[in-house]
């Protein structure tokens, strides 16, 4: 005992315990106490029963659910294109070019803004009388006023565009961690031997990048699963139930209409989802990557 | 030994996860058998909702007024923004130290009602008592014959016109439009000469019983509102939406007021707490907006949106807690404070007082004296519906569909029909 007293690992743990504590508190607790919620009729407001799995059964009953499960997994569809952007992005502000750093600044301050004041900012733009239909109409490309965010068939994509803009200089900076973490050597070599700035990019940087595409790829797949408050602000999952996520749904259940153990069950079921996902993404990147010891 | 480590963790998972289970079935017992009177000196906590600082001196005077009568009684106020009122509720009822006077909206008064969160009135009033609210606003929170709450401030909606628009248009505003009808005709003739709309609104369930149409049946057990009359009713909508009368948009309120504020609309259908915001916002466009009455739907009734006040079924002193909200929500009390917050009383001495009858010409007093006089036909279109969230948001996704997406109506309606009928058998 006394020897562990003085070891590094005691010394870690000691460290660590603030902050894990808080973790157990506030992260695993409540998912841990979702699980046997998700059995009962649990309203924080009257009596609570248990219910066994009538709230599962209930939830593949429910069109509202299956819809919002459907728009979270479309709501995928950005990860991909979020992550090609950003690794773009990131090799273009790599370089040395002049005024790059301007350039890094202006791509990651939609990240430090809070979301709120991006959606309502969006909200403007896209509203009928706002700067996108004006400047659509003058280029000639649209001949009406859209609606972007009342009408189904716009409303989920202009979603993800925003929340692919307001995303981008966050997984830009990781990737330009990244970049800047392969050795220059390599590029070098590449170039004695003749490799255009493309094949450089396929057959070096990509390759390397692999661990920061998993990390960015798996973050990026569950924030979109999860994806909440732009669609609360901007669309509240309408109109209809063309906006209608997974977390909005769990959010009105939850805390509109007080059914916090229907809610349990659902975000189980998204949880297992996302877990499934997961490991798909894990599966296809585990190879590559560049040991920087 | 790992194997031994395993499985302890696991059987220590294992009692945790039990434990979680027993104490979730166990948790959040109804606190009726708690209530009931109590000895000794009494304190009462009282929450409102975005009172503070505006209507402070109000309320200190109020409870100052209230302690000197009933000795004893002690009330601590405290006030929250609306979005936390919710869910500081739920965590305070869960928590074990429920508040015992709590002012709420109709919505989320039914929706706590229908689970037996608050008190049943009925007990503890008399009929003189029940009898001073004005009927329609009071039996709004009357479920199953038991009333859920004591109606307090309210407002019925009137229709505010941006009289520059109207004239650009080449109509007179002092000839208002008196029926549906008639207003449509004058959006239309807006559109046509100012490019402008009519009017921007929300699709939300109160659209039926505006035009008449039954929500449910009459012992409310099922849906009643698929009929060919409200197919009738939606495809009209849709027209007076593709002639640009009303805007092809779900706008809550906050949106309104910017449609409304930047002369985008002609029209604003709203209580007299719109004012307030217009003023703030577009002070140019207050200056040119009149106050009519609101051209009724087909029902012709005037829908109100009124904040009430309940007694949490966990509060430790329901008795005290009645008698302090009754107090509150009184006709004397009620008068002078819809004179300091310019609102509407939900008692019918109150509406005699010459404050709702007598006009300045202001703006303010045009809408209060319009709204006021409609109270005697106000009602909440929450009518003793039991889940009121869960219907309202089935109808408002099912309009939006019809509305905005070009859903068929017919097969839209069925699953509304569908969709509430499942909700009211839960």
């Amino acid at each position: 005992m006394k020897k562990w007293v003085h070891s590094e690992s005691f010394t870690a743990w000691t460290f660590m315990a603030p902050g894990l504590i808080l973790v157990a508190v506030f992260v695993f607790w409540p998912i841990i106490y979702g699980i046997p919620l998700s059995f009962t009729d649990y309203s924080v407001i009257s009596e609570t029963h248990y219910v066994g799995f009538d709230n599962f059964v209930t939830a593949f009953h429910d069109s509202n659910f299956l819809t919002s499960l459907w728009n979270s997994l479309l709501y995928v569809i950005i990860v991909p294109v979020i992550q090609i952007l950003s690794i773009l992005m990131a090799i273009l502000v790599n370089g040395k070019i002049p005024g790059v750093k301007i350039f890094r600044t202006a791509y990651y301050i939609p990240v430090v803004t809070s979301m709120v004041a991006v959606a309502l900012i969006w909200s403007w733009l896209l509203s009928n009388n706002g700067v996108v239909n004006f400047i659509l109409l003058k280029l000639g490309l649209i001949h009406d006023q859209v609606a972007w965010l009342s009408t189904s068939s716009t409303a989920l994509f202009v979603l993800m565009f925003i929340t692919m803009w307001k995303g981008l200089g966050y997984y830009m900076m990781l990737y330009l961690a990244g970049l800047q973490g392969i050795p220059s050597d390599l590029y070098e070599a590449a170039r004695v031997d003749g490799a255009s700035r493309w094949h450089v990019i396929w057959s070096i940087t990509i390759p390397l990048l692999r661990p920061h595409i998993l990390f960015c790829s798996l973050i990026s797949l569950m924030a979109a699963i999860r994806v909440f408050d732009e669609v609360y602000i901007l669309t509240k999952g309408g109109p209809g139930t063309s906006t209608l996520t997974s977390s909005v749904y769990i959010f009105q259940k939850g805390l509109e209409q007080f059914n916090f153990g229907y809610a349990s069950a659902l975000g189980l079921i998204v949880s297992v989802l996302i877990g499934g996902l997961s490991v798909l993404v894990f599966r296809f990147n585990q190879k590559g990557g560049v040991n920087p010891y | 030994m790992k194997k031994s480590k395993k499985r302890t963790v696991s059987v220590l998972l294992s009692v945790l996860l039990l434990s979680f289970l027993l104490s979730a079935c166990g948790g959040g017992k109804s606190g009726g058998e708690e209530g009931g009177k109590s000895a000794g000196p009494v304190k009462l906590e009282f929450w409102t909702i975005s009172l503070q600082p505006t209507f402070t001196d109000y309320f200190n005077k109020l409870i100052a007024d209230y302690q000197k009568s009933h000795e004893g009684v002690t009330i601590e106020w405290k006030d929250y923004p609306y979005d936390a009122v919710t869910n500081k509720l739920l965590t305070s009822i869960a928590s074990g130290s429920s508040p015992d006077v709590v002012n709420l909206n109709t919505e989320f008064a039914s929706q706590m009602g229908s689970k037996g969160a608050v008190v049943d009135l009925n007990s503890f009033l008399t009929d003189e008592q029940k009898q001073s609210y004005f009927e329609g606003i009071y039996n709004s929170t009357v479920i199953d014959g038991k009333a859920y709450a004591l109606p307090w401030y309210t407002g019925t909606e009137v229709l505010f016109m941006n009289t520059k628009i109207v004239k650009d248009a080449g109509l007179d505003p002092a000839n208002p439009p008196k029926t549906q009808d008639e207003l449509a005709a004058w959006a239309k003739q807006i559109k046509e000469k100012t490019g402008k709309s009519g009017y921007a609104r929300q699709w939300v369930s109160n659209l039926f019983p505006r035009e008449g149409i039954k929500l449910l049946n009459d012992d409310k057990s099922a849906a009643a509102f698929n009929t060919p009359e409200t197919k009738t009713i939606l495809e009209d909508i849709k027209q007076k939406i593709a002639d640009g009368i009303i805007v092809k948009e779900d706008v809550p309120f906050t949106k309104q007021i910017q449609y409304y504020s930047s002369e985008q609309v002609a029209f604003e259908m709203s209580g007299p707490t719109f004012i307030n915001f217009l003023k703030t916002s577009a002070p140019d466009v207050y200056k040119n907006t009149i106050a009519v009455p609101l051209p009724t739907g087909r029902s012709g009734v005037r829908l109100s949106n009124s904040m009430n006040l309940v007694v949490p079924a966990k509060s430790k002193h329901q008795k005290e807690a009645v008698e302090f909200a009754a107090f509150v929500t009184n006709a004397e009390n009620q008068t002078s404070f819809a004179k300091a917050a310019n609102t509407l009383p939900s008692t019918k001495e109150s509406i005699k007082d010459p404050f709702f009858t007598e006009s300045d010409n202001s703006l303010e007093s045009q809408a209060k004296i319009t709204s006021a006089n409609s109270l005697d036909k106000a009602i909440d279109y929450m009518v003793g519906v039991p889940n009121a969230t869960d219907i309202n948001a089935a109808i408002a996704r099912g309009l939006q569909k019809i509305m905005l997406n070009d859903a068929d109506i017919n097969a839209t309606l069925d699953a509304m029909e569908q969709e509430v009928n499942q909700v009211l058998k839960k």
